[in-house]
């Protein structure tokens, strides 16, 4: 049997930082940046929303006049956490907050323009928002001077280049939070994923699936170094080889995978990358083996590519994991379903999620509407096909952490549709 | 404050400004006066408090009308319209029209004038006579300015025996006469207008017999009480009776204070004029809404209680200006324009402001839910803002160091651009205000230099007095007092940016107003957050004196205005005796026993007595007029069983035979606590919460400060017999309470283990009753409080608060304990005199301290603190320590030549200027340094260095410094009473022996050094410049790389939440952030950031082959 191929091209180009340097830049120029951008967008969406309604900046607003504003929404939070904290002079024995959600009742939202601020009140819950967002209001200012918002325009799901027609059953796997290293991880287990993949597992019929497979992605954490090598005390030498283990663990497992099909490696949080947005790719150096072979492809994160014209853009999580720490949804799936309407990979950055300064760009800004949207390191597998109001179709998927579920998620590029591989070792599950 | 010196120089000097009608603000008539009283002339500073009178307003400030009429020509009909909003309701037609309705307002400030005595009311006076003011406002907030006739002032002296009626008159003729001769210019008619013969007793000492007789002397003015006062000091000789010179009872007393006691005012409370008493005033002179005429005897004064203890709606101003400085200065209002002005105004008991504006030089971009308002010239902006103080006219005036800068400022710059009609901020037409300079001295906060400006019938609260006054801060900056007490950094603006701001667009101007509006807003938000009003209204009616008084003036008055209005029921008059300035006559101070220092693992009860003090002088009937000196004592021969001797000797007679004054004020004071905090517990309202403990708190602090009062040997009123009697008593029940406690709780007398007192203060016992839970502890501390209360004479009362467990006792005044009331669980951690805020410690030690007995006593973890120490200095030595931690911070307050030693920070500032003028800190800043590594023998002072500057150029500090002269001594404080050897364990163990050193990238040898890459792993110098790693280490590849990367990893974490945390301060995500805050904790670290990270990623590049 003989492995399909699928035409590679990899996006990634725009979220490098080779150049870029840290010379005092501060962050108000990526704000301005996405600013600008997401205006010039929705005000040619405004004629087409509320024609009638003039279009106003925070400083032209007039007390009981309607009007839209378009600006960038800044969410006050009184449990958000801040690093004055660490000076604060109470020390409290107990954690005031759940770690996970720093919500509250009084948390309220603010719009911001170059010209200023104003206090939203009205119809816009604070809970679906979170600051970085940029949006148009429709509503007036009160007597209270703050505006109370009647609706609100978002730039909704961007424009999509029209679905290629493959005819045949192409697959891409992805799999997501091995976390090699951690007592978690499940060795056997992961064997049994390659073997499957590259096809020495399971009779003909599953062979010959396997031989569909054209690409893996590995969606980010796939090693686990244990956080006390890097707290700055000095690390006892014998220690010391014991950092790059699980990297070579992970590196000859790798090489078995990488021998029979193109492999994408994404960073994630616990992965030795740098720890702002987005990403660097994991350095070869670290792969002595797999990168030897021209399979294995070091990415960014968040990584954009293309297989046979389908588009997909992912990342390894953080994105997803920090909106839910700063606002709510029903399910994972809606806040990425929020990022696309929102059209920005990563709103919270840089307010609570790292981020390099950028001064003239703003690459987490998503232009272009991708056929496929992953996102790593999720509790739980979960799925959905989003339609847009254009037609647009994109498959959204949250990988599930390969070392708590044992769950790899398939995509065939043929339809979009999504299956799972579930992996497990133990005789009664 | 003495005004005799002042008011003797500033009169015979020109007055400043160009005009001659300048306002003056002197004694009556602009006539020379004879020279003050010797007493307060020679010792201008020493009295805490002159009690010449000063606020008198001349009728010479006033301009005519008709230059009035000029000055409001030619005003901006825009600004005016603009302004008008603002202003105050309109008052009710029958008001407005008419004198038909009882007239109520809440008084805030009293002051009075010279002025032509009222021919309606007084129809029988004439020529100067003082009309005294109340300004207040109305339950519906109406500003009232209530002018009050007829009030004379008068002091006694006692009457020489055997003075007839006849004696009288001719003791007034020559009286009168000698008057004359020292007030020769003064146009008044007649001096003396009356001596009466009154019956009175004096409060010094008991006397048997309840009066006596005292002449009460009537004089036209209330500056000639002072005068007639000398006459009569010096001697004077009268007729039958020969030459004698008198003792002046009650001749001290401000005039305004006088008026206060004698018609039960006290401050800030509701004051009524019925309807048909009063008349509107014929001519207006102020710009309050309604302006009354009474007499005294018409006005009602009502008790602060029930609806009378409400506040009436203030207006209250806080303000802020900016001043383009220039390079390296510090602004100057010779030099230096006046660029914007800030206003709030809030109503008070409402949380938000009612207005909001901004006055800017020069265009300014609007701001959101702000007015502003931009001109073309300074005195436009000035102007606007007199303009904006006439309309909105505000009650009370606050700010940030208003009374020392704002303030001054405007007016001094007006000057510069004589802008004669500026400085008519007060509430009196035309009467223009004038910076004086002022010296405070008090034994409590010290002495202070101040300006004095003074604005008619508007309180000033300046907010940086209060806190000097009631914190102890280890900074007074803005930010440092916000983060204390709002948790709010604030964002600062170093003054060389403010002008390159003001010379940018209206954009940058905006930038900056926005600032600016920010600092005019936070002293509201601590007036509001520290409940100011409340309890400074409170303080002014429990007290008596005018609200003004609390922040200027010292604790005596506050007593003294006590201790007359409770003479004044008894029938009681005040000797003027000066207190001696030499401090001869000190008195053993209170006792503290023995501290056995140590570790108490096991729990310590404290015995307290409740407010000791005040209870001894109740208990022991110790007054004035109960002291008994000793040579009455033989002439009185008074009964053993009526008279109490106390441990230090003196003898006190008993309630039975004479109440003292001071125990009736103590039992006021203390039964209206009782009743407050019984009323707090009732009270729903948050208002009336808010008033009433504020309440409470000022009586606590009032029944306190009367023992002060009687042993400040400076004071209005010293009795040092008083004093060291209550003292001595203190030392006495101390002692006997040891004792009981030593003697009862033993194991002879039925108790588990013998009882211990490890520790007593002044008011307080400490005792290791040698049971081991906290439950038992608590039993045993209260059986042992109320068995030692039964003792004790009433209301002496030993009480059991609370348990230590466990409990480090290092020293006497210096302890550490966890804190419980109950035994369930500890209620916090308690330390006293262990130096936690220290202004000359770097934050490195009060973090280190903090936790360290943060791990001892919570954590129950000696090793764990040891640990932790250890991990701490070898991080000091390795130099890894965050350098904002070791930032010292010192202020500088003048400039080299004028510090007689050597200063580190001194020095610093001038090396700094020699590198940039322009940034360099200037007289009025705050000097942040760290020391350095320098050549063998260097002094201290030669070693600090710009913290800034240190991270620039990579200075290696010095870790010895911070070891010995920082972070040794405390360290060894604490654990000293816990490890055997504490030093050498902490200090010299064997993780002070690696030590890192940064090299410096300035120094000189470093230009002769060639810089060589080294292999990332081991340091081994590599050749070929593409390369990272030696032969060698080629293998450990990966792990090296997870090095690398790791710490860039971390630092970007760092820099991300830093400079997202400081556009979170700045309230703004699309500018970028100014603020160089140096009282910022992370202000370094945010710098550090930034340049460690492009560091990092130099190195990580190095992997990129």
């Amino acid at each position: 049997m003989e492995r399909k191929q699928a035409e590679y091209s990899n996006l990634d180009e725009r979220y490098a930082i080779q150049g870029e340097k840290y010379q005092g830049q501060q962050y108000s120029h990526i704000y301005f940046t996405r600013l600008h951008h997401m205006r010039n967008l929705l005000h040619a969406l405004v004629p087409s929303w509320k024609p009638h309604l003039p279009v106003t900046t925070v400083l032209g607003l007039e007390e009981g006049k309607d009007c839209i504003i378009v600006g960038t929404l800044y969410k006050h939070m009184k449990l958000k956490p801040s690093i004055l904290d660490e000076y604060s002079k109470e020390r409290s024995a107990i954690p005031l907050v759940k770690p996970h959600n720093f919500m509250h009742p009084d948390d309220h939202l603010i719009l911001e323009d170059e010209s200023g601020r104003v206090t939203l009140a009205g119809a816009i819950p604070p809970a679906a928002y979170v600051t970085g967002v940029v949006i148009a209001l429709h509503g007036k200012e009160t007597s209270a001077g703050n505006f109370l918002v009647e609706d609100i325009l978002e730039a909704g799901i961007p424009p999509q280049i029209t679905l290629p027609s493959i005819n045949e059953d192409k697959y891409v796997v992805f799999v997501s939070g091995l976390s090699i290293g951690s007592e978690k991880f499940n060795p056997l287990q992961f064997q049994l994923l390659i073997d499957h993949i590259t096809g020495h597992l399971g009779d003909e019929n599953e062979q010959s699936i396997a031989s569909n497979i054209v690409r893996v992605v590995v969606a980010g954490n796939s090693v686990h170094i244990s956080p006390r090598f890097f707290n700055g005390q000095a690390v006892a030498s014998k220690d010391q080889s014991r950092i790059a283990e699980p990297i070579k663990e992970l590196d000859i497992m790798l090489t078995q995978l990488v021998a029979s099909l193109p492999v994408d490696m994404m960073p994630g949080s616990n992965d030795p990358a740098n720890f702002s947005l987005p990403q660097q790719p994991l350095h070869r150096c670290l792969f002595a083996g797999a990168a030897t072979y021209n399979t294995f492809s070091s990415c960014s994160n968040p990584h954009q590519f293309e297989l046979d014209s389908v588009r997909f853009i992912g990342t390894s999580g953080q994105n997803i994991d920090d909106l839910y720490k700063y606002s709510d949804a029903k399910d994972k799936l809606e806040f990425v379903e929020r990022t696309l309407r929102w059209r920005h990979l990563a709103p919270t950055a840089p307010n609570s999620l790292g981020c390099y300064p950028y001064t003239d760009k703003d690459p987490f800004l998503v232009e272009s509407c991708p056929h496929v949207y992953f996102v790593g390191n999720q509790d739980k597998y979960e799925t959905q096909l989003l339609q847009g109001l254009e037609k647009q179709k994109v498959r959204l998927i949250c990988i599930p952490r390969f070392c708590d579920s044992g769950v790899a998620v398939m995509l065939n590029l043929r339809n979009l549709e999504c299956s799972t591989l579930s992996f497990s070792t133990s005789f009664d599950a | 404050m003495s005004s005799g010196g002042r008011g003797g120089k500033r009169r015979g000097a020109p007055p400043p400004g160009p005009s001659g009608a300048a306002a003056k603000r002197a004694h009556p008539g602009g006539t020379p006066q004879p020279p003050p009283p010797a007493a307060t002339a020679a010792a201008p500073v020493a009295e805490e408090e002159d009690m010449m009178d000063e606020d008198v307003f001349l009728d010479e400030t006033i301009l005519a009308e008709d230059e009035e009429a000029l000055l409001l020509l030619d005003r901006d009909e825009a600004l005016a319209s603009r302004l008008s909003r603002w202003r105050r309701p309109a008052l009710p037609a029958d008001l407005a029209s008419g004198c038909s309705r009882n007239v109520a307002f809440q008084q805030l400030e009293i002051d009075y004038v010279i002025g032509e005595s009222h021919k309606v009311l007084l129809p029988n006076s004439s020529g100067p006579a003082a009309i005294l003011r109340i300004f207040g406002v109305t339950r519906e907030g109406h500003s009232v300015c209530c002018q009050v006739h007829g009030f004379e002032p008068y002091f006694y002296i006692s009457c020489p025996m055997g003075m007839g009626p006849d004696d009288i008159s001719r003791f007034h003729q020559t009286l009168e006469g000698r008057m004359k001769d020292s007030n020769r210019n003064s146009n008044v008619p007649r001096f003396v207008k009356r001596i009466e013969l009154v019956q009175k007793q004096t409060i010094m000492h008991y006397q048997p017999q309840q009066s006596q007789p005292f002449l009460k002397i009537v004089v036209a003015l209330p500056t000639m009480v002072a005068s007639c006062r000398g006459i009569l000091e010096r001697g004077i000789t009268i007729e039958g009776l020969g030459s004698k010179s008198f003792l002046t009872y009650e001749s001290n007393i401000l005039f305004a204070l006088r008026f206060m006691i004698d018609c039960n005012i006290v401050g800030g409370n509701w004051i009524e004029v019925p309807a048909g008493k009063y008349m509107k005033a014929a001519r207006i002179m102020s710009y309050c809404q309604l302006e009354l005429d009474c007499l005294y005897s018409d006005l009602v004064s009502h008790a602060a209680e029930g609806e009378h203890s409400k506040m009436a709606p203030f207006r209250i101003l806080s303000f802020d200006i900016e001043c383009a400085g220039r390079k390296g200065h510090f602004p100057e209002p010779t030099h230096d324009p006046v660029i914007q002005i800030a206003n709030l105004v809030t109503l008070q008991g409402e949380g938000q402001p009612f207005v909001r504006n901004v006055m800017t030089l020069k265009s300014c971009s609007p701001i959101v839910g702000v007015d502003v308002m931009s001109f073309d010239t300074e005195r436009d902006v000035l102007l606007a803002w007199r303009d904006f103080i006439r309309e909105v006219d505000p009650d009370i005036i606050i700010g940030y160091n208003i009374c020392k800068f704002d303030l001054p400022y405007l007016i001094e710059r007006a000057e510069v651009l004589k802008i004669v009609e500026f400085p008519i901020l007060g509430r009196i037409r035309n009467s223009r205000v004038r910076v004086r300079d002022t010296t405070f001295s008090s034994r409590q906060y010290g002495m202070r230099e101040s300006k004095d400006v003074a604005v008619e019938g508007r309180v000033q609260f300046d907010l940086l007095q209060a806190m000097q006054r009631d914190y102890k801060l280890s900074s007074y900056s803005l930010n440092s007092v916000s983060a204390h007490f709002l948790g709010e950094q604030k964002e600062d603006v170093h003054h060389s940016i403010i002008s390159d701001l003001q010379n940018g667009n209206s954009e940058t101007r905006r930038r900056l107003a926005v600032y600016c509006l920010k600092d005019a807003y936070l002293p509201q938000r601590l007036l509001d957050k520290l409940m100011y009003i409340y309890n400074y209204v409170e303080m002014a009616r429990v007290t008596g004196v005018p609200i003004s008084f609390l922040l200027s003036r010292g604790q005596s008055i506050k007593v003294l205005s006590q201790l007359l209005r409770k003479a004044k029921q008894k029938n009681l008059v005040i000797p003027n005796i000066k207190g001696q300035a030499s401090g001869q006559d000190t008195f053993e101070g209170a006792t503290v026993l023995e501290a056995r220092a140590g570790f108490y693992e096991k729990p310590i009860a404290t015995l307290d007595f409740a407010s000791l003090y005040p209870s001894i002088m109740m208990a022991y009937n110790l007054c004035y007029c109960t002291l008994v000196p000793p040579e009455d004592a033989r002439k009185l021969n008074l009964p053993p069983e009526s008279v109490n001797k106390t441990p230090s000797g003196e003898t006190f007679v008993k309630p039975d035979v004479q109440k003292g004054i001071l125990p009736e004020i103590l039992e006021e004071l203390l039964a209206a606590r009782k009743r407050a905090k019984a009323d707090l517990k009732e009270a729903k309202d948050p208002f009336e919460r808010a008033v009433l403990d504020g309440r409470q708190l000022a009586l606590k602090i009032s029944a306190n400060s009367v023992y002060g009062f009687t042993g400040a040997t400076v004071g209005q009123l010293p009795c040092l017999e008083i004093s060291s009697s209550v003292t001595s008593y203190g030392r006495q029940m101390i002692e006997h309470t040891k004792k009981l406690v030593e003697d009862k709780f033993t194991t002879l007398g039925g108790y588990e283990h013998n009882a211990e007192v490890i520790y007593g203060d002044t008011d307080s016992v400490m005792v290791q009753f040698g049971v081991s839970t906290v439950e038992d502890a608590m039993k045993l501390g209260r059986e042992a409080a109320d068995y030692i209360s039964g003792t004790f004479i009433k209301p002496i009362k030993l009480e059991f608060e609370k348990i230590y467990f466990p409990y480090l006792l290092i020293s006497k005044k210096r302890y550490a304990g966890l804190y419980w009331t109950n035994p369930e669980k500890f209620d916090k951690m308690d330390t006293k005199g262990i130096e936690t805020v220290r202004r000359d410690n770097c934050l490195l030690v009060k973090n280190l301290v903090t936790e360290c007995l943060h791990k001892i006593l919570v954590d129950r973890d000696v090793p764990g603190a040891v640990q932790y120490v250890k991990n701490t200095i070898s991080d000091l030595l390795m130099n890894r320590v965050d350098l904002s931690l070791l930032v010292i911070t010192k202020g500088l307050t003048k400039t080299g030549e004028d510090y007689a030693v050597k200063a580190a920070h001194v020095e610093l500032a001038e090396r700094m200027r020699k590198r940039d003028a322009a940034t360099a800190p200037t007289v009025g800043d705050r000097v942040p340094y760290v020391i350095i590594k320098a050549a063998k023998g260097a002094k201290a002072y030669e070693r600090s260095e710009d913290p800034i500057y240190v991270l620039d150029n990579n200075i290696p500090i010095d870790p010895q410094y911070y070891l010995e002269n920082q972070i040794s001594k405390p360290l060894l404080r604490i654990f000293e009473p816990i490890l055997k050897n504490a030093s050498r364990e902490l200090l010299h163990g064997s993780h002070t022996r690696a030590v890192s050193i940064s090299t410096p990238s300035n120094s000189g040898i470093m230009k002769f050094a060639k810089k060589q890459l080294t292999c990332l792993g081991c340091k081994a110098v590599i050749s070929g410049s593409n390369q990272t790693l030696c032969f060698h280490c080629k293998g450990r590849e990966a792990e090296l790389y997870c090095k690398t990367v790791g710490n860039v990893s971390e630092l970007e974490m760092l820099f991300g939440r830093l400079w997202t945390q400081c556009q979170e301060c700045q309230g703004s995500l699309h500018q970028d952030v100014l603020c160089t805050s140096r009282d910022c904790p992370i202000f370094y670290r945010r710098r550090k950031a930034q340049k460690d990270m492009a560091e990092a990623r130099v190195q990580l590049q190095r992997w990129d082959f």
